[in-house]
């Protein structure tokens, strides 16, 4: 049943599965033996993580950070900021940042700076959608799921507002529902 | 980890390079207001006529960042500026950031205020064009 915020389904919840498998199948071929460490972004990436590791049959561990994004900063000049650390030090470790979406990069760009004064022996990228129309900081991507056009998506993770993360699949999010809540 | 942030604060042309100033600023990523001027067009004594100086520049990321929020008939001579500048100077890398890709960014960070105060100050339609 589609929601009836969805304007459209761009995935559906079977072909996310899919490709999830697929993408797990390969990490775990490119990573047997390594024991990586992957690395997650809260809140999106959770339920693409929680796939992701259960199609790799290899010995793994994960993490999980979460930071600050613009729009939830109540200062009106404030700056990116860690809210939840690693819990593990990923010195000499095998890393993979395990994201969502990709879309300006900038919160990437900004964690992969930070990671990379951590020491770790490496650091690739999976995310579930490259989304690039409106990259800013270049991001080079080691495992894609899907790459999208320019639209709102929401479900399997993503969110609009906090709401819509439990959908199965990935859908864009009708413009009327955050035209809405703005005046013209 | 250090950021190389930009500590002077320019005269902006329009709220939206100001906001997204800011949202440079809070991810860390270095910028310069207008930096550079680009002749793109040239009179039979060799006079420049026409210039281009993009919004911004990422020193740390090597593009320049190109706002176009106002009227359709000045996106048409952005896009025009912009073929020439490429033509011109191929290795300068410049990305046009429509309104549409402003709007986006607002509602992807939550910022439909912002977006109702610039819609108010240009008169311009609804929040969502698309």
């Amino acid at each position: 049943m589609i929601h009836a915020d969805v304007e459209e389904v761009l995935l559906s919840g079977d072909e996310v599965q899919a490709r999830v498998a697929e993408l797990g199948a390969q990490l775990a071929a490119d990573y047997d033996g390594r024991d990586p460490v992957l690395v997650s972004v809260l809140k999106g990436s959770i339920i693409f993580l929680a796939d992701l590791v259960r199609a790799m049959p290899i010995p793994l561990s994960i993490d999980l950070m979460e930071v600050s994004s613009y729009g939830s900063s109540t200062e009106s000049s404030g700056q990116v900021r860690i809210l939840k650390d690693l819990s593990t030090p990923i010195e000499g470790r095998e890393v993979i940042v395990v994201e969502d979406i990709i879309d300006t990069g900038l919160t990437l760009n900004y964690l992969l700076r930070y990671l990379h004064d951590k020491g770790p022996a490496s650091i690739r990228i999976c995310c579930l959608l490259d989304k690039p129309a409106r990259r800013l900081a270049p991001i080079e991507i080691d495992y894609r799921g899907f790459t999208i056009a320019d639209r709102f998506v929401i479900g399997y993770g993503l969110d609009y507002a906090e709401r819509y993360r439990n959908l199965p699949y990935i859908g864009v999010l009708r413009p009327s529902v955050y035209s809405a809540v703005a005046p013209d | 980890m250090e950021a190389t942030l930009t500590t002077s604060s320019p005269r902006f042309a329009h709220q939206s390079e100001a906001e997204l100033a800011r949202i440079l600023d809070f991810y860390g990523v270095a910028w310069r207001y207008e930096p550079d001027l680009f002749p793109i067009s040239w009179n039979a004594d060799g006079m420049v006529v026409e210039s281009f100086a993009p919004d911004f520049y990422l020193p740390e990321i090597g593009i320049y960042l190109e706002l176009t929020t106002l009227k359709q008939t000045l996106v048409r001579k952005k896009n025009r500026k912009l073929r020439w500048l490429r033509q011109l100077y191929p290795e300068v890398r410049v990305k046009l950031f429509y309104a549409r890709d402003f709007r986006a960014l607002m509602v992807k960070y939550g910022r439909l205020d912002f977006l109702a105060d610039v819609a108010a100050m240009n008169g311009n339609g609804p929040l969502n064009g698309r």
